[in-house]
């Protein structure tokens, strides 16, 4: 009974704010708003039992990813964001293809969608989750992070022209 | 659903009462302590006029702060100028549930007594997790009040907070290996006893004495600070260039509240950094007994560790300068983060080794 209570408290928060990260003009209220709505899908992982989960989504997502977006946000100092108008052909397209997939995604969840966890013992401790990534998923892991490895130096290319940048002078020296 | 265990409930209202009621008064002291140590420290008397030795200082200050007039920046976003300062307060009052504080102990009827709020199998991922929400308070207060000042220290401590919790995380971890574990009531039980070092000196068997973790010891005390916003890591402040930083524009109890949260944010990393490495509520070279004399024994040695990190915090502020900028994302991203990676590599040779 409490469990359904805190399930649909934190289902309704998640909805509202993610509503809020879409309809809101400015983008700081907008990145926090998201933040919001992380820390209530953290909720859902622990009612599901996966406490390891919820923590790691809110020290990624929510502790990590969305400062570093509202760095950024703030860095560049956007303020209320003013859309250029759009063309009533690209509003209908828009509108049918959003109502269109929200209809398919209505439909194969109510038939094929999961009520209830599966049957038998559900492990997800950090010792679960780690033995699993480094035997089983070993390839992909290592595989995303050449992925990440490439965008950081990517990242390091496009910002710093070699040979733009002075060379440091002694007094920033560590 | 079974029934509720109503002794359990009463025994976990206890404790939560115990470690608010620790918490919230953390603050008062800390502001008479942060008075008069850096009273003592610069050579002057400090504040010793309300109470013997200016004891109700603090008093006279909060009843200060309730009757000072709250303002309202015109500009300001009203919303989230006024949920900011209660933003802050929500990571410090909650981190401290997962942190043991004395040593458990079988109450008369067989029930054993655990001193801890929640002992969750996650442990010390609450903590971070929780803890890094802890910078929304600051950023939003920092950009809601419309003042340049203020978004300058919003920014700062969102690339302070970012760059220093790797290499806090990262230190943690090397703890968290030789306990083989993470909740932290394992790791203090892995630092109880003692170890023989050369054949001569007895050490207690806390992380700090041991040969592997001394260097992410450091890491972590250093990244302490400047996940606290405290000197010399104070930017997000930094009263000399941004007038109060992300705080310029609170008056009142919302100021009051960002005060608060930084000295219960110092003693939360207090308390967390003697679980780490200083042996918990371990009391060195004794066996504490399992009942409650040995629960109070230990009790005063977190107490008393954890005063003395304080004290530590206080020290710090009013002897080291504040760095430059760029000296503070310099030491975080190629000394500290290193010297965490680092360490996680000795820690796993040792205990591969099976040194430890």
């Amino acid at each position: 009974m409490i469990t359904f209570a805190i399930f649909f408290f934190f289902a309704a928060v998640a909805v509202i704010f993610a509503a809020v990260v879409v309809l809101h003009r400015n983008p700081v209220v907008g990145a926090l708003s998201l933040v919001a709505s992380f820390f209530a899908l953290a909720v859902m992982y622990v009612l599901l039992e996966a406490p390891f989960l919820a923590a790691l989504q809110v020290i990624v997502y929510a502790g990590a990813i969305m400062v570093l977006f509202l760095f950024v946000i703030m860095l560049l100092n956007l303020q209320h964001q003013e859309e250029p108008r759009t063309r009533p052909v690209q509003q209908f397209l828009g509108y049918t293809s959003s109502a269109a997939f929200g209809l398919a995604l209505i439909y194969y969840l109510a038939k094929f969608g999961v009520t209830k966890l599966p049957d038998g013992p559900f492990v997800s401790d950090a010792r679960t989750v780690g033995i699993r990534m480094f035997e089983a998923y070993i390839f992909p892991f290592e595989m995303v992070s050449i992925l990440l490895l490439a965008a950081i130096v990517g990242a390091l290319i496009l910002s710093g022209r070699t040979g733009a940048i002075p060379p440091p002078t002694g007094e920033n020296k560590l | 659903m079974h029934g509720i265990d109503w002794v359990d409930a009463g025994l976990s209202g206890l404790k939560i009462a115990i470690v608010l009621g620790a918490m919230l008064s953390v603050t008062p002291i800390m502001v008479w302590v942060e008075r008069r140590g850096s009273a003592l420290i610069q050579d002057r008397p400090g504040p010793n006029r309300v109470g013997p030795f200016g004891l109700f200082q603090s008093f006279a200050d909060a009843l200060k702060f309730v009757l000072k007039e709250d303002m309202l920046p015109a500009k300001a976003n009203k919303v989230l100028y006024t949920i900011a300062p209660m933003f802050g307060l929500i990571p410090a009052l909650t981190t401290i549930a997962v942190v043991p504080w004395g040593r458990p102990f079988l109450l008369p009827g067989g029930r054993l007594f655990e001193p801890i709020i929640a002992n969750v199998n996650i442990g010390i991922l609450l903590i971070f997790a929780l803890a890094s929400m802890g910078v929304y308070g600051i950023v939003m207060a920092g950009w809601a009040s419309a003042n340049k000042y203020s978004l300058f220290g919003g920014i700062r401590a969102s690339a302070q907070m970012i760059s220093y919790e790797l290499s806090l995380t990262l230190a943690a971890v090397s703890a968290l290996m030789v306990a083989g574990s993470l909740s932290l009531t394992d790791v203090v039980w892995r630092q109880t006893g003692s170890f023989v070092l050369f054949n001569t000196i007895k050490l207690p068997a806390w992380n700090i004495c041991s040969p592997a973790m001394w260097m992410s010891f450091i890491v972590f005390f250093v990244s302490a600070f400047a996940e606290t916003n405290r000197l010399p890591f104070d930017f997000a402040e930094a009263d000399a260039e941004l007038v109060a930083g992300y705080h310029t524009e609170y008056s009142s109890m919302k100021f009051a509240l960002f005060f608060m949260s930084e000295y219960m944010a110092m003693a939360t990393m207090s308390a967390l950094i003697t679980t780490l490495y200083l042996g918990g509520w371990d009391v060195p070279w004794y066996n504490e007994p399992p009942n409650a004399f040995g629960f109070a024994v230990s009790v005063l040695a977190f107490v008393v560790k954890v005063s003395a990190l304080l004290f530590v915090f206080v020290w710090v502020r009013w002897t080291i300068p504040r760095l430059k900028y760029d000296l503070l994302m310099k030491l975080g991203w190629k000394v500290f983060l290193p010297m965490a990676l680092g360490n996680v590599v000795l820690v796993a040779w040792f205990i591969a080794k099976g040194w430890i």
